[in-house]
């Protein structure tokens, strides 16, 4: 761990917010990414990650630096986002929603429409391929994708071992395909 | 809305459960009983050694109240019988004994013994226990020793 | 040697960096010159990128100053003891549980007052002697302490002389 982030840390666990906002400026997008995949509705990702912050400062203090600060916190983010996940079942259609919101804003970007229409439609489908799979499953594709996390990293974030994450990132993957078919 | 199916799954376990217990609970007491098990146990009693006949080993605890050193199972016998109904076991000694299953409330058999020497009879008496309980009816003498009857019951089905 | 359906179905771990170095290089010199596991390759890579651009093209709507208040508002507030013990109980008596939670009961209170089987708090023996006639003999009633076994005992009136036999007498025959 960098010594400026332990620094960070420590001045967390004695109570300064100051120095936990630095921490959260450094990780929030990222943490949001990956609820955003497992929760699928912007709103709700919001409060899930912003939970995630006001988690993982309540409990700083028992992060001892065994594993990297990054790792711990997206094992409470992920928790979070299946508690939610199996608490409210929520229709893909929102973050369609959302995706045309985003959409128009890239639409007058770029060079290549056919390409851009494309994509979208994709997305669109991705999303809601997404949402038909198992919170865990959810959670091992977002991770690998979006921040490239190794088989034991994300093993780690989710309490099993590396063997149970190929497994179930092939059988999501695999899923995934079979949805998307010919847009892949 | 058809429920979540993790909540079907155990509300149509209880579901089913109540229908298969409710049947059971409805007929048992209030009409008519279900037929009845009886077995009586044998044991000779003696002090001429130390031992326990492996077959009693379960029921050490009761014997032991009664204090001889060694107990063995001689004889055990189940007959089936009917309420109001006498049931005859031959006991060893020219002896016999006549069980009259009174009645089941509240899931404990009462029973009417007789315990005979030929047609003399040694003791009666009537005697209220757990369905699948037992007690205990001793003194008569035999060889050398003196018998222990056990005398069990339970509703058929148990 | 690896099947073409092996090959093809660790691609993902292949792509993932997650094998060994050896089966790494079996599968990478299979996929030059495959068109098939290209294809998949292709897709599954495809199939990545486009999560992470939908993502991060949602993440990047998402200003700091906005989450942090969220974050720091919540750090802020000081949750009293109800409103935690009612965030407890919404954490973990989740509706599944609940669900399973009224069968196990309902099984539990009916083995504890109907059920004839031995549990701990029913688990005695106990009999009443409601009427005894010992035709001239003597009777004894015994109960065993721990099962609460009702013994009754048949002996002769006359005293025994035999300082041998224990409580009931066992030198002298009843009958």
């Amino acid at each position: 761990m960098e010594t400026s982030e332990w620094d960070l840390i420590r001045k967390c666990q004695q109570g300064e917010v100051a120095a936990y906002e630095e921490l959260a400026a450094k990780y929030y997008r990222r943490v949001f990414m990956v609820i955003l995949g497992m929760v699928h509705h912007r709103d709700d990702a919001m409060d899930v990650a912003q939970e995630t912050f006001y988690r993982a400062f309540k409990n700083i203090k028992r992060f001892k630096g065994g594993s990297n600060f990054y790792t711990w916190l997206y094992r409470i983010a992920v928790n979070l986002a299946i508690d939610f996940q199996r608490r409210q079942k929520r229709g893909s259609v929102d973050l369609k929603e959302n995706m045309d919101d985003v959409v128009v804003e890239t639409e007058t970007l770029g060079s290549d429409p056919y390409r851009e229409v494309s994509d979208r439609r994709l997305g669109e489908k991705l999303i809601g391929a997404i949402a038909e799979l198992t919170p865990d499953h959810k959670a091992v594709i977002v991770m690998r994708a979006v921040e490239g996390l190794s088989y034991k990293e994300i093993g780690r974030i989710m309490g099993c071992s590396e063997g149970t994450i190929m497994s179930r990132l092939h059988y999501a993957r695999k899923k995934l395909q079979e949805k998307l078919g010919s847009d892949l | 809305m058809t429920p979540p199916r993790r909540l079907l799954q155990p509300n149509l376990l209880f579901s089913l459960w109540l229908a298969l217990m409710s049947v059971p609970l409805g007929a048992a007491e209030k009409d008519e009983p279900p037929a009845l098990q009886l077995k009586i146990g044998t044991i000779l009693a003696t002090n001429q050694a130390d031992c326990l006949d492996s077959q009693l080993s379960k029921m050490k605890p009761q014997l032991e109240v009664i204090k001889y050193r060694c107990y063995r199972l001689i004889r055990e016998e189940s007959k089936k019988s009917s309420w109001q109904a006498n049931t005859v076991f031959e006991i060893p000694g020219g002896r016999s004994l006549v069980v009259v299953p009174q009645e089941l409330r509240n899931n404990r058999i009462s029973l009417k013994v007789r315990l005979l020497e030929g047609e003399k009879p040694i003791v009666d008496t009537t005697v209220r226990f757990p369905n699948k309980g037992n007690f205990l009816l001793g003194g008569p003498a035999h060889e050398g020793g003196v018998l222990i009857l056990s005398i069990s019951a339970m509703t058929a089905g148990q | 040697m690896r099947s073409h359906e092996e090959i093809k179905s660790s691609l993902g771990a292949w792509l993932d960096g997650e094998l060994a170095a050896a089966e790494a290089a079996e599968i990478q010199l299979h996929v030059q010159g495959c068109a098939s596991c290209l294809g998949e390759k292709a897709r599954l890579e495809k199939l990545e990128s486009s999560l992470k651009n939908v993502l991060e093209t949602e993440a990047s709507q998402i200003a700091f100053e906005p989450f942090w208040a969220g974050v720091r508002r919540r750090i802020a507030e000081e949750k009293s003891w109800r409103a935690r013990g009612l965030d407890w109980a919404r954490d973990f008596l989740t509706l599944p549980r609940l669900a399973w939670a009224i069968p196990v009961a309902a099984l539990v209170i009916w083995f504890g007052v109907f059920s004839s089987w031995d549990w701990p708090f029913n688990s005695t023996n106990q009999a009443a002697v409601e009427s005894i006639d010992g035709h001239g003999y003597n009777v004894a009633l015994l109960r065993e302490a721990k099962t609460k076994t009702a013994v009754i005992w048949v002996f002769d009136n006359q005293e025994s002389e035999d300082d041998s036999a224990t409580t009931p007498a066992a030198a002298e025959s009843a009958f």
